[in-house]
């Protein structure tokens, strides 16, 4: 279990963490969002004491992690892969930090296979792929078979094979009863990966619920339509407060009305229907929503067309 | 296991569970063991300790030759005349210093510039442990060498001195015991002084020039420079403070051996503390 309480972080006059509030619980992964500068990275070094919070705290399992008496064994955490020396070789970084709580090379060498790091465990980790340092990082993460495991952007660097293993290990350390804790800004990983979303912007919490909830409330009244007499049902279903797009000849979206009236129009008017969908926001489409208000940097594509053209 | 893996997938996602036997448990024991592995699997560290012990050994026996030779072939060759034998035969610590000043700061530094000090802390949350853990594994590991170099030094220049028939000096002559081990602590302490100051300033280059800079240049610029009513605050220094029980030679302008010492060990006090104080207020 992980709770933050009140947890607050100012770097002079910026708050770059504003009174959070949070309760991460086992047996789930809980997805950490939030755009670029919201604070999430600064969250997670406060939970580890590399920051210290300027009010509030965060207690793993109840306490202080500064406080831990077994601290890689409470929590595993991977905030930054580049976070090693480049001239000791992977095997003796993990033996150095397992040493800190008496693990050995035994689980050392387990972990290793585990990330698939076997073969260049001997090998300088300044030497290692932005992917091969993910793996090592992930490894450090879990070497003291931690309660809470705690991870900024574990699928950064990762080819497809590496982030379906991600996907599965995460999903496999909370079904075996722990905390997991993990923030990216792939939702279409994090859509598929997380029970629970804490979304934080600007510093502040957003949301805080599960997956399924918070897609919901982001989900707009929007039908696809696909017909071979599109051009004739389009006509019939434009009215005030109705919009219509399309990206073929016979097919469109509706948003505006729902699917049983677009059915009964089409049926009145005996036009063919081959298809007729309600569309659900994806989770990207919802974090977009209901983090408008708190982007910190805006772009100046609309995000929603490259996602058309595409 | 109800997880399905593809068949070339190169990692399982089999976590294997730790030996629950042994509940893991961090001691400062442990965490020693910890920065002593960190600084073993460095090859920097066995070059820097074997750089120490060549310079101590070599730039003593060569001293000790190189007098001897001289004094034979009439003022040929740096003059020795006026050092005494115990510091002619530990003259390579004048160098060595500089080395353990650098292996110092990089222990306390190099941690900073590389971003490890984060996987460091984020497994020793207790930041006093971690300056605890890194100073103590320095110590282990330069002493030893520090040790054997100087008494290697002192035993082997000495060698040379009486084989030529040159003034030489007995481990049991007044005084000179005490240099030969000032001289081990002197370069212990020094090097403490660049693993503290290495932790402050996160910075190798910072560190080494700081410490060289206030080592070397400072003193000699400012007797140079001030008038000689400061000698009395210039003393202090803890270069100067480490001469006067370093070296056998009395000098009017240093402290006597044991004041000298207690400014000496002082100093290395005061400059772990500024590293404690300085690395748990700061975040990493």
């Amino acid at each position: 279990m992980l709770e933050l309480r009140e947890l607050t972080k100012r770097y002079g006059d910026v708050t770059a963490v504003d009174h959070i509030n949070v309760t991460v619980r086992p047996g789930v992964v809980t997805g950490f969002l939030g755009p670029n500068g919201a604070g999430k990275s600064t969250t997670m070094r406060m939970v580890l004491g590399l920051d210290r919070p300027t009010s509030g705290v965060a207690l793993v399992n109840g306490r202080d992690y500064t406080e831990s008496q077994a601290p890689i064994a409470e929590l595993g955490a991977l905030l930054d892969a580049k976070a090693v020396d480049k001239g000791r070789s992977a095997r003796n970084h993990l033996l150095a930090l397992g040493a800190t709580v008496g693990i050995g090379a035994r689980r050392v060498d387990e972990l290793l296979e585990l990330v698939g790091l076997t073969e260049v465990a001997r090998k300088s980790a300044g030497s290692f792929s932005l992917g091969m340092g993910q793996r090592l990082g992930i490894a450090s993460a879990l070497l003291g078979d931690p309660e809470v495991v705690m991870l900024d952007e574990p699928v950064n660097g990762l080819d497809p094979d590496g982030i379906l293993w991600i996907r599965t290990l995460l999903k496999q350390l909370a079904a075996e009863g722990r905390t997991v804790f993990v923030s990216s800004h792939l939702m279409s990983e994090m859509e598929v990966t997380a029970e629970h979303l804490v979304v934080i912007g600007r510093g502040r919490i957003i949301a805080d619920m599960s997956m399924a909830e918070f897609i919901g409330r982001a989900s707009t009244n929007k039908v696809r339509v696909t017909s071979p007499d599109a051009f004739e049902l389009r006509g019939r279903l434009v009215r005030d407060g109705v919009t219509i797009t399309s990206d073929a000849p016979d097919r469109f979206v509706v948003d505006g009305l729902d699917a049983a009236e677009i059915g009964e129009v089409a049926a009145a008017h005996g036009v063919r229907l081959h298809e007729l969908t309600r569309l659900d926001a994806s989770l990207e489409e919802a974090f977009m929503e209901l983090t408008r208000d708190a982007v910190e940097y805006h772009g100046t594509t609309e995000i929603h067309d490259d996602r058309k053209a595409a | 296991m109800s997880t399905t893996i593809t068949s070339d997938s190169t990692t399982s996602t089999e976590v294997a569970r730790r030996d629950a036997s042994a509940a893991p448990r961090m001691t400062t024991g442990r965490v020693m063991r910890s920065e002593w592995i960190k600084q073993r699997t460095l090859r920097t560290t066995g070059l820097t300790l074997a750089g120490i012990f060549t310079s101590l050994v070599a730039f003593g026996l060569i001293a000790a030759q190189v007098s001897t030779s001289s004094t034979t072939t009439n003022g040929q060759g740096p003059d020795f005349s006026g050092s005494s034998p115990v510091d002619l035969v530990l003259s390579g610590a004048n160098f060595t210093v500089l080395i353990v000043a650098v292996l110092g700061v990089m222990v306390g530094a190099r941690e900073f510039s590389s971003g490890m000090i984060r996987s460091t802390v984020a497994a020793v949350p207790s930041r006093t442990s971690v300056l605890l853990g890194k100073v103590t594994a320095f110590v282990g590991s330069l002493t030893p060498v520090v040790v054997v170099g100087t008494l290697a030094a002192f035993f082997g220049g000495t060698a040379i001195l009486s084989h030529a028939g040159a003034a030489s000096a007995g481990w049991y002559d007044a005084g000179v015991a005490r240099a030969v081990l000032g001289t081990i602590a002197y370069l212990i302490g020094l090097g403490v002084i660049g693993v503290s100051l290495g932790m402050v300033l996160r910075s190798i280059a910072g560190g080494v020039a700081t410490l060289i800079g206030g080592l070397l240049f400072v003193p000699t610029l400012a007797s140079a420079l001030l008038p000689s009513s400061w000698e009395a605050v210039l003393k202090y220094l803890p270069s100067n403070a480490g001469m006067s029980f370093s070296s056998i030679t009395p000098s009017p302008d240093l402290l006597s051996a044991g004041a000298g010492g207690l400014v000496f060990a002082g100093w290395v006090a005061l400059s772990l503390v500024l590293a404690a104080v300085v690395f748990r207020r700061r975040d990493v």
